[in-house]
Parts: structure tokens; C-alpha cells; sequence
């Protein structure tokens, strides 16, 4: 019971990801601006931003349902750390794991994006129903690639669940090559689900002011933004688990470093992205979405599907 | 206890989110501000980032007189953000009126409605005179022993020391 609080509170749970989003997210904020010529925040700029908006007053508006208001952010902070717990971190065994655990962290990412809609909804102002309902809308383009390009490399190993597939791919790395396709389709639906230029449409700052999150201050702001940093780690961590399973047979601690590296390489993927484009409109994104990555992602299973019957 | 209000002194000082608001200027003003926040000034270095919403800022940045249309709207903007927060006048009409005081459809400067933190004067301000004036407010939260009494004010072409 004890050790299990501490797994949830502690490590790794909401801290360590917490601490661990954070510098994740200065790295990202650091490359994004020397990519664009500046010099960039300090190091500390995410703990500041999070002591200073835990430490502000928070509003609740009269109009807003005030029980929603303050669930969601909470909702969207919780789903991400458990989802953690099924994904394959520094070891080939994930925290917990059970035949078809991908499809459970595939939902329980989903929960922050359903929790932005809702928060946004239940504001009631109209920036952030604006903000809300193109959340939902964007949830429908990239969520389908997103999840048959996560399950198709299940299908060649045979197994839907995470840590088997991590075993499965350590076993043949060669077989990690035929997930290529699946791969870039996967770092352009996480783009999509961390709402990042360019498809940051539901909180398009010089559109509709702060989008679902408009209305939010003060330690609930401070529950988002937490929730959104782990959320990227952890998308992040489904990523490496899934299209890159190296160095899982090299212990603790060098496993460790491995796991960092990893995620930093598909940040420095996901930062390059981010400043080489520019923000689409709601309805290019959902053509893009579904013209050319759905149809990337049915390749993908076709190409498993196609091998799944010479391997094994 | 201490040492948890000068973390969060500290985080104060190391993250000001700024909101940018015309009350009615030329817009000479909003122009500067729009460029200290460029790249060539990367005011991101100090945790500077403007937020579209009155919700998530710490500094209300008002530029030009208030007229009597926007009277209201600026209530309702200051009152939209959460506490502690700051206003920091922009250019001299935002000080005092300006070249504007005594017009038929303008109140005044940004203190005849709600109260100023900083005034930082200029027609228009240059950027560095507006991150100098961001920096000093935040330098006074820091130290209130040292640094000078609120509101300042920031000359930096002795416009107020000539008595123009």
C-alpha cells in the first residue's frame, strides 16, 4: 500500500514526471528559440512560471459551472501520470502492464484532450467554447492515425500490449525498420494531441485569446500546464517504447540514460517541427489529417499485416 | 515560511506575464511594445511572455489616455486579472493624458481609473525603456528596502526633469 502511494506520488509518478515535463519543457522552449535566432529563457523558467501561478490567486467566473471548473484540471493532470505506469520507461517491463494495456494508455490519453474540451465548455465564455469545440474537432483528425499507427507494430509482434512489444522489438531490431511510416505519422498526431504550432488551432493566441483555457488562473492554470508537460514526456516515452526499443537489456541505470536520450531525441524532432511551420487553419488540419495521414497510417498496417505473415 | 515567500518573490521576479492593452493611443506606443517583444530583444530571457488573456498576466501594460468609451472595458480588464498584479503606464499620454489632457472625450491618464505601478514616459517609448521600467518594478517586489518607492518612473531622455 505504502510503496504503491509512493510510486503514484513520488516516483514515478506525479513528481519525478512533473520535474521531468519541466525540463523537457525548457529544452523545448530553448530550442525553439535558438532555432529562431534568440537567446532563450534561463534554465529554472518552467519552476518559476509554476511557483509564481501556484502562488496567484485563482478565479472561478460566476457564469462558469464552478464543480467542472475545478475536476478538469485535476482530471487531465491524473490521466497522464497513469498512463505512464503501462508504457516500458528505462526497463522492457513497464510499472504495471496486461494484455492490450496499449489501448488503455492510447484512452487514457485521450482524457487530457476530452478534459481541455470540457473545461473549456463549462467556462462558458465564448473564446473558450470556441477553443473547446476545435479541441473536439482536431481530436477526430489525429486521433485515428494515432491509434492505428501505435497498434499496427503490435500486430507484427502479435501482442497489444506495450511492455511485450518493447520485449518483442529488442528481440528483432531489424523488424524496428518496417515501422518507419508509423513513426513520422505517430510524431504528427502527438503534435496534434500537445495542440503545438502547427496545429495549436484551440488555443490560437491571436485568434481567440487563450482558447479553452482563457478563463483559467492562479494553481488551476498551473494543474494544465502540468498536466500538458507530462502529457509530452509521456507521449514522448509511448513513442520510444514503441518505434525505438533500444538499450532496454542495459540495466537501471545506464537504461536510464538511454530513456533520456530517447525522449530528447523525439523532443528535438517535435521542437524542429514546430518552428519550421506555421499555425493552419481548423479545416486544413482536418483535410491534412485525413488526406494524407490517415492513408499513411492504413500503410502502415498494411505493411505489418503483410510481414506479420513471414514473421514468426 | 521565510523561505517560502521568497521562493515565491522569486518566481514573481523571474516570470512576469504581461498583457497589452490600448486605452486609446495612437498607436506609436503599441508599436514599441509589440517591438520589445521581438527577437531582437528576446525579452523571453527575463521569463517575459505576453498572454493573450487578462487571466494568466501579471502586468497590465496600458498605452495612450482614456478616453470615455474604453473607461469601463479598462475596469473590467484590470479587474479580469488575479492577484498580485501590477499596471505599468506606457508613453505620456498614458502617464498623464498627454497631448490629449482636456479633450472633450478623454478622462485623463491610466491613474484616473485604476491605480499605476510604474510610469514610463515617451512619445513613443523606445523598448529599452519599457524593459528598463518592466525590470525596476520587478526589482522593487524584490527589495522594498532599496529600490525606490512605488510608482516609478522612468526618464531616460529627461523629459520630466526639463518640466516639458
Amino acid at each position: 500500500m505504502a510503496a504503491s502511494i509512493i510510486e503514484m506520488i513520488v516516483f514515478p509518478g506525479f513528481v519525478f514526471l512533473g520535474v521531468l515535463g519541466m525540463i523537457f519543457e525548457y529544452v523545448d522552449r530553448i530550442l525553439y528559440a535558438r532555432l529562431q535566432n534568440r537567446k532563450g529563457p534561463p534554465w529554472f523558467q518552467p519552476f518559476a512560471d509554476f511557483i509564481k501561478l501556484a502562488a496567484k490567486e485563482d478565479i472561478v467566473p460566476r457564469e462558469a459551472d464552478s464543480v467542472m471548473f475545478k475536476v478538469t484540471p485535476l482530471l487531465a493532470a491524473t490521466a497522464t501520470v497513469v498512463a505512464s505506469f503501462y508504457i516500458p520507461l528505462w526497463g522492457p517491463a513497464a510499472l504495471h502492464s496486461f494484455a492490450g494495456d496499449a489501448v488503455v494508455v492510447i484512452y487514457l490519453l485521450t482524457i487530457p484532450t476530452m478534459s481541455f474540451f470540457l473545461a473549456g465548455w463549462y467556462s462558458t465564455s465564448l473564446y473558450s467554447t470556441v477553443g473547446a469545440v476545435r479541441t473536439i474537432t482536431q481530436l477526430f483528425a489525429y486521433e485515428v492515425p494515432l491509434f492505428l499507427v501505435i497498434l499496427a507494430p503490435g500486430i507484427l509482434a502479435k501482442t497489444w500490449s506495450l511492455s511485450e512489444m518493447a520485449a518483442f522489438y529488442s528481440a528483432h531490431p531489424l523488424l524496428c525498420l518496417s515501422n518507419v511510416v508509423g513513426f513520422v505519422v505517430a510524431i504528427v498526431a502527438l503534435q496534434g494531441k500537445l495542440e503545438r504550432i502547427p496545429f495549436d488551432i484551440p488555443e490560437a493566441e491571436t485568434e481567440i485569446v487563450a482558447g479553452t483555457f482563457t478563463e483559467y488562473s492562479g494553481r488551476l492554470l498551473v494543474l494544465f500546464r502540468l498536466a500538458i508537460s507530462i502529457e509530452t514526456v509521456v507521449g514522448a516515452a509511448l513513442i520510444s517504447a514503441v518505434f525505438l526499443p533500444f538499450g532496454y537489456g542495459l540495466g537501471a541505470a545506464w537504461g536510464f540514460v538511454v530513456f533520456i536520450v530517447k525522449i530528447a531525441f523525439v523532443m528535438v524532432i517535435l521542437a524542429v517541427f514546430k518552428t519550421s511551420v506555421a499555425r493552419l487553419r481548423i479545416e486544413q488540419m482536418v483535410n491534412f489529417c485525413w488526406k494524407y495521414v490517415a492513408p499513411a497510417a492504413v500503410l502502415q498496417l498494411f505493411i505489418s499485416l503483410i510481414l506479420s505473415a513471414f514473421v514468426g | 515560511m521565510g523561505l517560502i515567500k521568497s521562493l515565491v518573490t522569486w518566481s514573481r521576479v523571474k516570470s512576469p506575464w504581461v498583457i497589452h492593452f490600448n486605452t486609446g493611443a495612437c498607436n506609436a506606443c503599441d508599436i514599441e511594445i509589440v517591438a520589445s517583444i521581438t527577437p531582437k530583444f528576446d525579452l523571453e530571457r527575463f521569463g517575459v511572455q505576453l498572454k493573450g488573456t487578462p487571466r494568466h498576466a501579471d502586468v497590465l501594460l496600458c498605452s495612450g489616455p482614456v478616453t470615455r468609451q474604453i473607461e469601463s472595458r479598462l475596469k473590467r480588464v484590470y479587474e479580469q486579472m488575479s492577484n498580485p498584479k501590477f499596471v505599468v503606464a506606457i508613453g505620456t499620454c498614458a502617464c498623464s493624458g498627454g497631448v490629449f489632457n482636456g479633450c472633450y472625450n478623454v478622462k485623463g491618464g491610466i491613474d484616473t481609473v485604476i491605480p499605476v505601478s510604474a510610469y514610463i514616459p515617451g512619445c513613443p517609448v523606445r523598448p529599452e525603456a519599457i524593459i528598463d521600467g518592466v525590470v525596476k518594478l520587478l526589482g522593487s517586489l524584490k527589495n522594498p528596502a532599496a529600490a525606490p518607492k512605488l510608482p516609478i518612473t522612468i526618464d531616460p531622455a529627461g523629459v520630466l526633469e526639463k518640466g516639458a
